[in-house]
């Protein structure tokens, strides 16, 4: 009767032995907190107070009449941009690259790897002595070497370089995760494959757009939803490193929920910024599945 | 592979000639090329690290005044001692160690049973639970954090190792299920019926099959995971207020003194303490904690 069953005689009670415990953890962990955020949002509450029914009015709010929400979600679309670029561009140049290595393969993995074992605060600490101007931190210094003086400033007080400031370390941080998957894809594309499209004159470019990536194309879409997702998550950094200041020139949308719900203790308006968070997750996944999926069948 | 191959031998059906020749030269640039951009970018990524442990040996003046690329003028140890003072970095170890356990213990052992449910058991609505935890990989854990808040506050668990681990388990069950069930499906419908007819029930076929057979799968899991717990702010910071629970991250921000000043040396050797036990961790097992992270993407 059951077409995925493998034990023949099981009880119903040993499949909820097994089951119930996970699924009593998640439940509480995740699955009740979604579920208690949509009742939320439809209510004002600080946490002492009785609670009392808004209706639609934090929608309507968020909507409407709160410039740093939309203020917040430009941010955190372009924290996403630049995240996706150095994430995902960065890993598979530096996949392809490592793939073309005879010799060190392992060494380089592990030494890319190497950012992403480190805490968001140690990175955080960091980042403010690199981009730091008095006294001078590399970037700067950097800069000056290389004839760039001119553009030398105080990266995190910039209101025009501050969320491209924040960005960059979430992006250097995961890239080597993102490389490491896509290196495994990549070895795995058939030799006979390749040898065959060289034998027909392919270049480098062509065997890259028309043999490897079309064959990595099921995992280029994991890790694309992967960085996506974490990226829309991104908070540790922007959070230590400028609180989303100066004014709200690095603010995200989880920044701003988390000021929102424990700086403000507007618990009812916070759980509408994080509804709309998980609602942009969703959407973001479900576009990335609908472009590349179609793009592979055409 | 094709650019390592070609130089080294001919092989031995020579194809078409021009083809050979033309390329022979080609590659080699554009192995050149590629070996010294790839120098430039694992510089890139290491060297912040480099700088990072550097700046813990230098002289508080040296860091003030000193370009920031050169070589320590002279090597100290006394930010390591201001480190300890200022912190307490064993407690934090400890803290995170109790967590990153705890965590993993849960996720282990209630994945492998998720998945055995799903995978080996077998139930009707198994396709349903198996999109329930997709939820868990897709929305952003920070969701969790004011009805935790709430939660916690109402039965007084805020301000425990349970109100870190819980969160942070359950963030990372729905990995680990799809690992271990898609380890499952490996092992050969015979091995059960086997055990079936020997007279084991699901039980013992748990405790004596699945979960011996399964640990390398349970290495890759802990391994995976335990990157992300032991480096966790976002709840530790939201429900965590008392020194004695400070992990790791929580205890590096007591290095801000007031008025945001900072001992930057002193905070730099705390960080280089705090990496430690997990950088030896990945030293010695990175091969295998390569091949978790590689699996975890292509197969969940």
């Amino acid at each position: 009767m059951q077409p995925n069953r493998m034990l023949p005689n099981r009880s119903r009670t040993s499949v909820l032995v097994f089951l119930l415990p996970p699924l009593l953890l998640y439940g509480a962990a995740v699955l009740f907190p979604i579920i208690q955020s949509l009742f939320l949002s439809f209510f004002s509450w600080n946490g002492i107070s009785d609670m009392e029914f808004v209706g639609l009015d934090n929608y309507v709010r968020m909507f409407v009449a709160d410039d740093i929400f939309w203020r917040a979600f430009l941010n955190a679309l372009l924290y996403l941009a630049i995240c996706l670029v150095l994430q995902l561009g960065g890993a598979l140049v530096v996949a392809s690259l490592v793939a073309s290595l005879s010799r060190g393969r392992e060494l380089i993995k592990t030494l890319y790897l190497l950012p992403a074992i480190i805490s968001t605060v140690a990175i955080a600490f960091l980042f403010v002595r690199i981009y730091s101007i008095d006294p001078v931190g590399l970037l700067n210094q950097l800069l000056h070497w290389i004839g760039l003086g001119s553009l030398e400033r105080p990266w995190l007080s910039d209101v025009n370089t501050v969320l491209a400031a924040v960005s960059a370390p979430e992006g250097w941080r995961f890239t080597g995760l993102y490389m490491l998957i896509i290196y495994a894809a990549l070895i795995a594309v058939p030799k006979e494959l390749e040898e065959a499209a060289v034998l027909d004159g392919a270049s480098r470019w062509t065997l890259f757009t028309k043999i490897r990536f079309p064959y990595i194309r099921p995992v280029w879409i994991t890790t694309t939803i992967m960085a996506t997702t974490y990226g829309l998550r991104g908070f540790d950094i922007p959070y230590l490193m400028t609180n989303g200041g100066p004014g709200q020139s690095s603010e995200l949308l989880t920044t701003y929920m988390y000021k929102t719900a424990f700086t403000s203790t507007d618990f009812g308006y916070a759980s509408t910024i994080s509804v709309f968070i998980v609602v942009e997750c969703l959407v973001a996944v479900g576009l990335i599945l609908f472009l590349l999926k179609r793009k592979s069948e055409s | 592979m094709i650019t390592q191959a070609a130089p080294a031998s001919p092989p031995a059906t020579v194809p078409p000639r021009p083809a050979v020749s033309r390329r022979r030269r080609r590659p080699d640039l554009f192995r050149t090329l590629s070996r010294v951009l790839i120098m430039l970018i694992v510089i890139v990524q290491v060297y912040p690290l480099a700088w990072l442990f550097l700046t813990s040996l230098r002289t508080e003046h040296d860091f003030a005044t000193g370009d920031p690329f050169a070589l320590p003028g002279s090597l100290t140890f006394d930010n390591y001692a201001r480190a300890f003072e200022t912190g307490d970095l064993g407690r934090n170890i400890l803290n995170s160690f109790v967590v990153t356990m705890g965590a993993n213990v849960l996720i282990v052992l209630l994945g492998m049973m998720a998945a055995y449910a799903i995978q080996v058991l077998g139930f009707r609505l198994s396709k349903l639970v198996r999109g329930l935890f997709l939820i868990g990989i897709i929305v952003p854990v920070q969701i969790a954090l004011v009805p935790l808040f709430i939660d916690y506050s109402a039965v007084n668990l805020l301000d425990t190792y349970q109100s870190m681990i819980i969160p942070l388990a359950g963030f990372s069950l729905p990995m680990s299920v799809y690992l271990f069930s898609s380890f499952f499906e490996y092992i050969p419908r015979e091995t059960y019926e086997a055990a079936s007819l020997d007279g084991a029930g699901p039980y013992r076929i748990f405790g004596l099959i699945t979960l011996p057979l399964s640990l390398n799968t349970v290495v890759t899991v802990v391994l995976v995971n335990s990157i992300f717990i032991w480096n966790d702010f976002i709840f530790a910071n939201t429900f965590v207020l008392s020194e004695d629970l400070k992990t790791i991250p929580m205890g590096l921000q007591n290095y801000i003194g007031a008025m945001g000043k900072v001992d930057w040396t002193a905070t730099f050797a705390a960080v280089c303490v705090t990496i430690t036990p997990l950088l030896l961790v990945f030293l010695v097992l990175n091969k295998a904690m390569i091949r978790g992270l590689e699996s975890g993407a292509t197969k969940g």
